[in-house]
């Protein structure tokens, strides 16, 4: 049973978006962990984090995407997190971790902040 | 934690097990609202009672000791604009003075460890009682903004 449902948008084959529906904690969150890891692994540089639909996110859950956020700065690529739920944004607004992490109201906004070649963000419409 | 309850109070003991992380949300958030505390303040609590039990999950009972099936007790107190929160252990307790300072660009590269940052963050009140050997209690109060 997953304990975490996770929709999963291919926008090219190293752009990737993540929106994972529910609640971020230490049940929930090895499993974002574990779907993360694999897409690094397999070439993923550029990840979009959409939390418009996480209801609730804790320190379990940041350590996550800061991890994720970290892969993929070694590999030249980056990560921007869509959130605009308020008790999400605290999270990561008390954490300091709202620029680090690129976080954004809007996918399109997402898509505008990370750096991956404008030819790939033109096969992502 | 064995003392009576007072008519404010309820107590709930949870596996040591992430999967009631949400059980015990709900039931804080329930507390929190019936304290009177707004809509934001009863999100800081959730984060912050989490936040407590999952450091208790995960650091009060390590699987050398072979404990059959650990507990943690949460015990609530909502007084009007008042919710008190204890959030106990009996596992292997620490000693509270070498918790190393928050150093938080440091926590937040290391992708872990900003558990207790977050619960002072976002609670008005936090103190942890812990010795090695005898458990640990985390003591934290939110009050309505004014």
């Amino acid at each position: 049973m997953n304990r975490v449902n996770i929709q999963k948008t291919v926008l090219h084959d190293e752009v990737k978006v993540f929106a994972p529906v529910g609640e971020l904690d230490a049940y929930t969150g090895p499993e974002l962990r574990e779907e993360l890891t694999t897409a690094l692994d397999e070439g993923v540089r550029w990840l979009v984090l959409d939390m418009a639909r996480v209801e609730y996110i804790d320190s379990v859950g940041l350590g996550i995407i800061v991890g994720a956020a970290k892969r993929t700065a070694e590999r030249a690529g980056n990560l921007a997190v869509v959130a605009s739920r308020p008790n999400v944004l605290r999270v990561f607004e008390i954490s300091g971790t709202r620029e680090l992490l690129n976080v954004v109201a809007t996918l399109e906004e997402a898509q505008a902040r990370l750096s991956w070649p404008e030819a790939e963000k033109g096969g992502a419409q | 934690m064995s003392a009576p309850l007072d008519r404010d109070t309820i107590e709930i003991t949870s596996p040591c097990e992430p999967r009631f992380l949400s059980v015990v949300r709900l039931t804080v958030a329930g507390m929190a609202a019936r304290a009177g505390l707004g809509v934001a303040e009863v999100d800081d609590v959730k984060v912050a009672v989490s936040e407590a039990c999952t450091n208790a999950m995960e650091h009060a009972y390590p699987p050398a000791e072979g404990k059959a099936c650990p507990v943690i007790r949460v015990r609530m107190t909502a007084r009007e604009g008042e919710l008190r929160v204890e959030v106990e252990d009996e596992g292997g307790g620490f000693d509270p003075k070498r918790l190393p300072k928050v150093d938080l660009e440091q926590r937040v590269q290391e992708e872990g460890g900003l558990g207790v940052y977050l619960m002072h963050q976002l609670m008005d009140e936090v103190k942890i009682e812990s010795a090695p050997g005898s458990g640990t209690k985390i003591s934290m109060v939110k009050r309505l903004a004014r």
